[in-house]
């Protein structure tokens, strides 16, 4: 049968698949449900409040061993229709359980006792939810109160340092920058190690910046197997589970939560000044002399300090209005949000519209149905090209130079050197922020997020649900660069050149449907069992086109037409196409006995198009169990202990690391050589000409391998939940040791294996051992009404590689080390600069005094030191990884008054900073042809330990300058802090408001520690992967295209410093 | 299900495999790509590193000396180890060209094309594929025939072996293979290129094949004919002209001359378009070097933007703005001593030193008594004594031009010193001017223009020395003499002037050919052409012509090593042998 579309397809395949699940369903029927009772429903009325009175707001009201409630409202009532004789299960969040008997009563008032916080929650499991007393894996739960203390673009800075084993490191401070995210470490090579984003039940691999921060409910992270293993062929770099704000019963109320910002620079690159600047350039190699008008700066004193000149304040703003409401299981939740940010660089913008909607809706009895969908529009300004050349030149222009004309208009070539002026950087960066603008640097997106459910429950405990979820997302980037108009238009961005204009689009889609059956079912009270059963197929397609082409008829019309141009040059033209699918099925079993023992029991088979036939499928099996000790009854006496339950898991899993198509082998027509350039990016196609005829060439990439498989992790997870002194202090710690098999490898095969590309195959193995601990405590709470309670997380993982191919303990050329972790960095021992008592010493190796002291440590072949500095000398000189990482959150309040700080820590481990990488960043490289990041150098007076004396060999080997790039990455950061004030309610009454709360807060407040920054006085927040601003890949760390790439610290807009005022209202 | 089978189907738009190479188009395309690959090993920065530093032609340029181009400098003074960036340009960017014409030539049998088109493709490849290998053994000495599936064969395994040892025996095969790759050129080609294109010809695989005899005479992989052979191979185009389409230019100059690139004496050059980044493969041409533009169009040039006129001591900079003609100063390489004061000794009646190099600048700004675009900013005088001339110093007088006469003691490093008025100069020599190109669009961008690779100037040189080396030295005075003749021609000069300019600078006798004279011959027809260092080295005249000539490298340079450049650290790391000493060239 031959499908004319894609949805008739689905409707046909899903009919099917209903089908298939109801003889399954009937199976299941026949095996455990006689005898089921049915009995008639009445409506349950009543209020639930603490044990001091006070209303519980938004209580859960559940029909026991049924997925039938409600949520109650503010002021604890709630309302819901229940069979006469069953149990409600209340619950709400920081406070214990209660069961409570219906008997055929109309009205039921509960008091909750605020307990164990810890075991009361509901934590979203992987395609269910479950009381985080049943978790019998390691599931770490970040709150909507946490992620509201830090005013952040995104959830990646939002999860920063907020749960153990979570490890998240910004990159950048771009507006709207993004960051890197690993749950328990790094375990694939060339794959990608981000974990899997599921947003209401529907996995996500869109943009993280298209999700509204406020949008959010709540976040687990899924970090074990055990609780991974049920996303199968996706679950082995963990999985962040977000849940989206849903309705509730109750009264429609209205929100908004809204706040404005203002930056400043949270420090400055510290560069020379013109003293110090004319004292480098006069011992350098450079002997141009100084321009003119540099000399008439020295006459004058002149100290230009262009930084200063070129930062504007910064500004953030954010607002949400939400409204919600619902009875009677009619629930929705509408809701539009604003988020705009400005960098401190001129023309860095990013700004994001968002309008969600859901609704859930209950037909009958029998039958849900919901549909939430979440539309983001975010327009990104200055992000492709703005940031890099313009910093650069602020960073490194002479501050000898003058930044005005004497009439006030711009000096609008303040180079110190000849040759600068003729350069591709000319101009003054302050033509960015004071001069006509020449550029566009746009890049829009839009994404749209659908979830749609129905479900049907054939009895009670025996579900059916079908999800189906629509992801669409088109981009847009546009660039436009204007001609250059000397001296009343200069155009910075293309001095001596005409104007150039580029388009791209991405265009990405993709659908999940899911079938789930649920059962539950409590056989004689003690006996619990719960199954889940899925059939799922997730099919994702994109691809994207670009046009670049010269000469724009007007510089008006910039990308907007590009046919308004000359004929030639030809624009230059580029495409491409990735489509995969994911065929899955899955079950679950719970089982737990009293709620004491638990058992849980996962299988899952994934089927992937990206793997060649006959390699497609792949099973992933998991099973974990749970013991809550503080149940049993010789726990009872000891009263400081109000839970604690061991569990214990084992799982396995694997990641998608292999792209479409990467199986086949590759013959394309790429020449290797990029295509970040500014202009004629389609000089990365190989291409010949005959005379004026223009042909195309193509050449084999990369071989074959049909055997490619994923990577898989086992892993096994103990961990220990516990509260104490009736659940003032709870929290977890967790033990877990995964390895990874059959890594993917890309070998860098000698180019005399004829093919330019590395070979992916499945040869290694990897180790991630650690331990992670959580803690959350009252620590103080007084009659007065002061609190004091802090969320404290450390944790560590040891990441360490256990096997490349056969025989192969070291591949220096992709920087591999069996035996280490996989950001080991290899490279010649620095061990600082050779001073001038030690002439002699340095002279036997052909160094002399002022040079980097490179060691000579050995010979070939391991043997003794032989008087050179060579390849023989390189060294396991460290790692990225962090030793030890973690958070510290500390929350006061006092009557209406609420104070948080949240504290970041990072410890141990190596940063490459490609800023001091002389030749990767020349920012000090000290040549005297510009001005220099401040650095402490050698001179024969000053007997430095850092950086060597400006010449032209700065050490004995060529790229033995590389390593002054390597510092300890160690910082302590005090990431904000946040003080707020509620109104009471009774004063809020008057003028028909449920809540008001005033904050003021401030981030990036301090580093309380970092080495890099005591040393250079650069924030040692990594900026890129590699080549943002002027840092280049310096060949001594690892990169890819998965985002596996170190992290490095390179040129970017310094970071802020912002101060915060906002408001949370209701009404 | 059979949807379900869908989903899991992969069937790609974008992504090709080998089999392309089966299809005619795919077969052209793999063709073209071969032509293509040689972009990388004429014209960029490292492939013109490889070929040009530490030569006797050329010293470093200030901003090689200064480090600021990273490892040129190395490379200019014999510092360079294994890790030099440059060895990568020829080291990774032949084999896989080599690899795919292996696929061509297996493949060729089933291509559904007409055996006449079949025929001159595979010339085609097979020349390139000579010409991949004769390169890189040149620098390295030995390197693998088996890319991991055997001699000459198509390799589609990962393989992570090095076969380069015995060196000695591979290096019998590597010029064995690159000779029989040739013949069949010479015997498959068409006998002349299109007029307007560079696509391979007879005449091109003649003079390809004659270089490759003569490198092998003079290596341990000799054979007693070789030189017979070569002079064979040469004197068959020389001899016969109008069958191949070959012809000398009239005048020296013109061989390089913008818009003349597709010249009769051209045999063959590696091709591109001016201004067309796109089809040039150049993705930013901001960049210097490390893609496939003609990086030598600015490598060579002096610091023409900092000359001040009419005196070294004036306000004025005439040509301050760098022009597109002239195009960017990044002054890599300036002339040796040797090369200025020796190999051009006579600048006068041998035209090829004013045909290879720019001397006169334009003023590019308007300003202190200089129009843009009309006057003559400054000149480089061809000796001290014109200048001072000129400039009214000896004589003593007025000065005789508006514009700045610069002495030749006054240029950078010319002299054999870097302290000469060089604030006045500042780092300013003759610059080479054949790879100018004023179409480029921006100055600062690589040139476009095709990069000669076969010039018929050099067959006659080929000639000559195999004929010497078969003991024939009157025959090369003969061939060496039409190349004089040749040189002396400048537009406008009487016949008498043309006779008295011959004879001041023709060979009189055979005994004057010496394998030295033919290298200073060679300097002068084929200066800066990215084949010094290779010509010299596999004559085995590189140690000791550079310790005469070079100041720069004499230092450092030594015998027993530095002959061979060093195999990249990179690829020793990729090997999975732990042993990777044993691979590497001697002395490294």
């Amino acid at each position: 049968m031959k499908q004319n579309s894609t949805q008739k397809k689905l409707f046909f395949m899903s009919s099917l698949r209903i089908r298939s699940f109801l003889c399954s369903a009937m199976l299941l029927l026949l095996l455990l449900s006689a005898g089921n009772v049915f009995a008639q429903n009445i409506t349950v009325k009543g209020r639930v409040t603490h044990d001091n009175g006070q209303p519980v707001q938004r209580p859960s009201v559940m029909v026991k061993g049924t997925s039938n409630g409600v949520t109650g409202d503010d002021n604890g009532n709630y309302s819901l229709s229940a069979p006469a004789n069953a149990t409600l299960v209340i619950s709400a969040v920081d406070f214990t359980t209660q069961e409570i008997k219906v008997n055929n009563q109309a009205t039921l008032n509960v008091t909750l006792v605020v307990l164990d916080k810890s075991m009361g929650e509901v934590v979203v499991v992987g395609y269910g939810s479950v009381r985080r007393k049943d978790v019998t894996g390691a599931i770490s739960s970040v709150s909507e109160q946490a992620l509201r203390e830090v005013p952040v673009a995104n959830l990646q800075q939002a999860l920063i340092g907020r749960a153990a084993g979570l490890e998240i490191q910004a990159v950048g401070n771009r507006p709207g920058a993004g960051a890197q995210i690993r749950i328990r470490g790094n375990r694939s090579i060339s794959g990608s190690n981000e974990p899997l984003f599921v947003v209401d039940g529907i996995p996500y691999d869109g943009n993280l910046n298209d999700i509204n921060p406020d949008e959010v409910a709540s976040i687990d992270i899924l970090k074990d197997a055990s609780a991974t293993a049920i996303y199968g062929s996706r679950g082995a770099n963990g999985v962040i589970l977000i849940s989206t704000k849903k309705g509730r019963n109750g009264e429609t109320r209205i929100s908004y939560n809204g706040y404005v910002g203002i930056g400043t620079p949270a420090f400055k690159y510290p560069v020379f000044n013109s003293q110090e600047y004319q004292a480098m350039r006069n011992l350098s190699t450079f002997n141009g002399g100084y321009m003119a008008e540099e000399q008439v700066g020295i006459t004058q004193g002149r100290n230009t300090d262009w930084q200063e000149l070129m930062y504007e304040n910064s500004i953030r703003t954010d607002h949400n209005i939400n409204v919600s409401g619902g009875n009677g299981g009619n629930t929705f939740s509408l809701g539009g949000g604003y988020y705009k940010e400005t960098a401190l660089m001129p023309g860095e913008e990013y700004t994001r519209y968002t309008l969600r909607s859901t609704i859930d809706s209950r037909i009958g009895k029998k039958i849900r149905v919901g549909l939430s969908t979440q539309n983001t529009v975010s327009i990104e300004l200055g992000s492709q090209f703005v940031s890099g050349n313009a910093m650069f030149r602020t960073v490194v222009l002479s501050p000898l130079m003058p930044p005005y004309n004497p009439d006030g208009s711009i000096y609008i070539m303040p180079n110190g050197n000849v040759d600068d002026n003729n350069g591709d950087g000319r101009y003054s960066p302050l033509l960015l922020k004071e001069g006509k603008q020449t550029w566009v640097d746009k890049v829009r997106r839009l994404r749209t997020f659908n979830t749609l459910y129905g479900e049907y429950e054939f009895i009670k405990g025996l579900r059916y649900r079908f999800n189906l979820g629509l992801n669409y997302a088109q981009q847009n980037g546009g660039q436009f660069k204007g001609s250059d108009q000397p001296p009343n238009n200069p155009s910075f961005f293309r001095p001596a050149a005409g104007n150039t204009a580029r388009i791209d689009n991405g265009d990405t889609w993709g659908y999940t449907a899911e079938n789930l059956l649920f059962y539950d079912r409590t056989i004689a009270g003690k006996h619990k069992i719960g199954f889940t059963g899925l059939y799922s197929v997730q099919e994702t397609q994109s691809y994207n086109s670009y046009v670049q082409k010269d000469s724009i008829t007007e510089d008006f019309v910039q990308f907007y037409n590009m046919g308004a141009a000359s004929p030639t040059p030809v624009a230059a033209t580029a495409g491409g196409e990735s489509r995969s699918g994911l065929i899955s099925y899955m079950g679950r079993i719970n089982y737990s006995f009293m709620d004491r023992y638990l058992l849980t029991f996962t299988y899952r088979r994934d089927g992937s198009s990206r793997l060649a036939p006959g390699h497609q499928w792949f099973n992933y099996p998991a099973v974990s169990a749970g013991w809550v000790i503080s149940d049993e009854s010789f726990m009872k006496n000891i009263k400081q202990v109000s839970s604690l339950k061991l569990r214990a898991g084992w799982g396995k899993t694997s990641n998608q690391s292999i792209d479409p198509y990467q199986s086949k082998g590759l013959v394309n027509n790429n020449n290797g050589l990029g295509s970040s350039g500014t202009i004629g990016a389609a000089g990365s196609f190989i291409r010949y000409n005959y005379g004026p005829t223009i042909v195309n060439g193509y050449n084999v990439v990369t071989l074959p391998n049909p055997d490619l498989s994923w990577e898989f992790t086992n892993t096994v997870n103990i961990g220990l939940d516990f509260g104490l002194f009736k659940g003032r202090v709870t929290g977890s710690m967790e033990y877990y040791n995964s390895k990874t098999d059959k890594i993917l490898y890309a070998v860098n095969l000698p180019v005399t294996s004829g093919v330019a590309g590395a070979f992916q195959t499945n040869v290694g193995e990897m180790e991630n051992k650690g331990f992670e601990f959580s803690v959350s405590s009252v620590n103080y709470q007084s009659k007065s009404g002061f609190n004091w309670s802090t969320d404290l997380n450390f944790f560590f993982n040891k990441n360490k590689l256990l096997k490349l191919s056969n025989n192969v303990t070291q591949d220096v050329g992709s920087q591999l080390f069996v035996g280490y972790p996989m950001t080991a960095i290899y490279d010649y021992v620095n061990a600082g600069i050779w001073q001038n008592s030690e002439a002699a010493e340095a002279l036997a190796l052909g160094a002399m005094p002022g040079q980097i002291k490179l060691l000579d440590i050995g010979g070939p072949n391991k043997t003794p030191p032989d008087g050179v500095v060579n390849d023989n000398d390189r060294r396991i000189i460290g790692d990225m990884d962090a030793d030890f990482q973690g958070g510290i959150t500390n929350r006061f309040s006092y009557k209406g008054f609420d104070l948080s700080a949240v504290i970041h820590a990072r410890l141990g481990g190596l940063l490459v900073s490609s800023l001091h990488a002389p030749l990767a960043s020349y920012l000090t490289i000290l040549n005297g042809v510009r001005n220099s990041l401040k650095v402490d150098y050698w001179t024969p007076t000053n007997p430095s330990n850092w950086f060597p004396m400006p010449q032209a060999q700065v050490a004995t080997i060529t790229d033995g300058a590389k390593t002054l790039a390597y510092y300890d990455a160690s910082f302590v950061r005090l990431r904000s802090v946040n003080l707020g004030y509620t109104f009471s309610k009774d004063l809020l009454k008057r003028f028909g408001t449920q809540n008001l709360r005033l904050y003021f807060s401030i981030d990036n407040v301090a580093l309380l520690y970092s080495p890099y920054y005591d040393k250079t006085g650069i924030d040692p927040q990594a900026t890129a992967a590699g080549d943002r601003g002027v840092g280049g890949n310096l060949g001594n760390i690892r990169e890819n295209g998965r985002g596996n790439g170190a992290l490095v610290i390179g040129l970017g807009t310094p970071p802020r410093r912002t101060f915060t005022f906002g408001l949370n209202l209701s009404l | 299900m059979p949807g379900c089978k869908k989903v899991l189907e992969e069937k790609p738009y974008t992504v090709f495999s080998v089999d392309y190479f089966k299809t005619p188009s795919g077969f052209q395309n793999g063709v073209n790509a071969v032509y293509s690959g040689m972009r990388f090993l004429f014209g960029p920065e490292g492939a013109a590193s490889m070929a040009t530093s530490g030569t006797d032609e050329w010293a470093m340029g200030d901003q090689a000396r200064a480090g600021a181009a990273g490892d040129l400098t190395s490379f200019c003074n014999y510092t360079l180890d294994n890790t030099g960036g440059s060895i990568l340009t020829p080291w990774n960017r032949s084999f896989n060209n080599i690899n795919l014409a292996n696929f061509l030539v297996e493949f060729a049998p089933d291509i559904a094309i007409p055996d006449a088109d079949k025929k001159v493709a595979l010339g085609e490849v097979r020349f390139l594929r000579a010409l991949y290998y004769l390169n890189l053994v040149q620098y390295f000495g030995a390197v693998p025939l088996d890319l991991g599936a055997g001699d000459l064969k198509p390799n589609t395994t990962p393989y992570q072996g090095f076969n380069r040892l015995p060196t000695g025996e591979v290096f019998v095969k590597n010029y064995q293979a690159i000779i029989d790759d040739l013949v069949f050129a010479t015997l498959n080609l068409p006998d002349k290129r299109p007029a307007g294109a560079f696509k391979l010809s007879k005449a091109a695989a003649f003079h390809l094949l004659a270089k490759a005899y003569i490198h092998r005479a003079y290596s341990t992989a000799a054979v007693s004919s070789d030189f017979a052979n070569a002079y064979t191979a040469a004197t068959e185009v020389i001899n016969n002209p109008a069958k191949y389409g070959v012809a000398l230019q009239t005048y020296y100059a013109d061989v390089h001359k913008p818009n003349n690139d597709y010249n009769s004496e051209i045999l063959f050059s590696i091709e591109r378009i001016p201004g067309n980044y796109a089809a040039d493969e150049v993705p930013n041409p901001d960049g210097i070097g490390g893609t496939k533009g003609m990086d030598v169009s600015n490598d060579f040039c002096g610091n023409y933007t900092a000359v001040r006129a009419p005196l070294n001591t004036s306000a004025t900079v005439p040509v301050v703005n760098r022009t597109v003609q002239y195009g960017r100063p990044i002054r890599r390489w300036c002339p040796t001593p040797w090369l200025y004061n020796t190999a051009f000794a006579d600048k006068f009646n041998d035209s090829r030193f004013e045909g290879s190099f720019r001397t006169a600048y334009i003023a590019s700004a308007t300003g202190g008594g200089y129009t843009s675009g009309v006057d003559t900013g400054f000149v480089m005088a061809l000796t001290d004594r014109i200048a001072d001339s000129l400039n009214g110093i000896a004589p003593v007088g007025p000065r005789l031009k508006p514009y700045r006469v610069v002495a030749p003691r006054e240029f950078y490093f010319v002299s054999g010193s870097l302290n000469g008025n060089q604030d006045a100069t500042s780092n300013m020599y003759p610059s080479l001017s054949k790879y100018e190109d004023p179409s480029k669009g921006v100055p600062n961008y690589p040139g476009g223009r095709p990069f000669p690779v076969c010039k018929l100037g050099e067959t006659y040189l080929l000639a000559a020395e195999a004929a010497l080396g078969s003991g024939n030295a009157a025959a090369a005075m003969t061939l060496i003499n039409v190349l004089k003749q040749r040189a002396v021609n400048r537009p406008g000069l009487s016949p008498g002037e043309l006779t008295a300019r011959y004879d001041a600078i023709k060979l009189t006798a055979p005994g004057q050919v010496t394998l030295d004279f033919i290298l200073d011959e060679r300097t002068r027809e084929l200066c800066g052409e990215s084949m010094r260092w290779g010509d010299l080295a596999v004559r085995n005249k590189l140690i000791s012509r550079v310790q005469l000539y070079n100041s720069d490298a004499s230092a450092n340079i030594r015998a027993n090593k530095h002959e061979l450049r060093p195999i990249p650290k990179e690829q020793l790391d990729r090997i999975i042998d732990p042993d990777k000493q044993k691979y590497q060239n001697p002395g490294y």
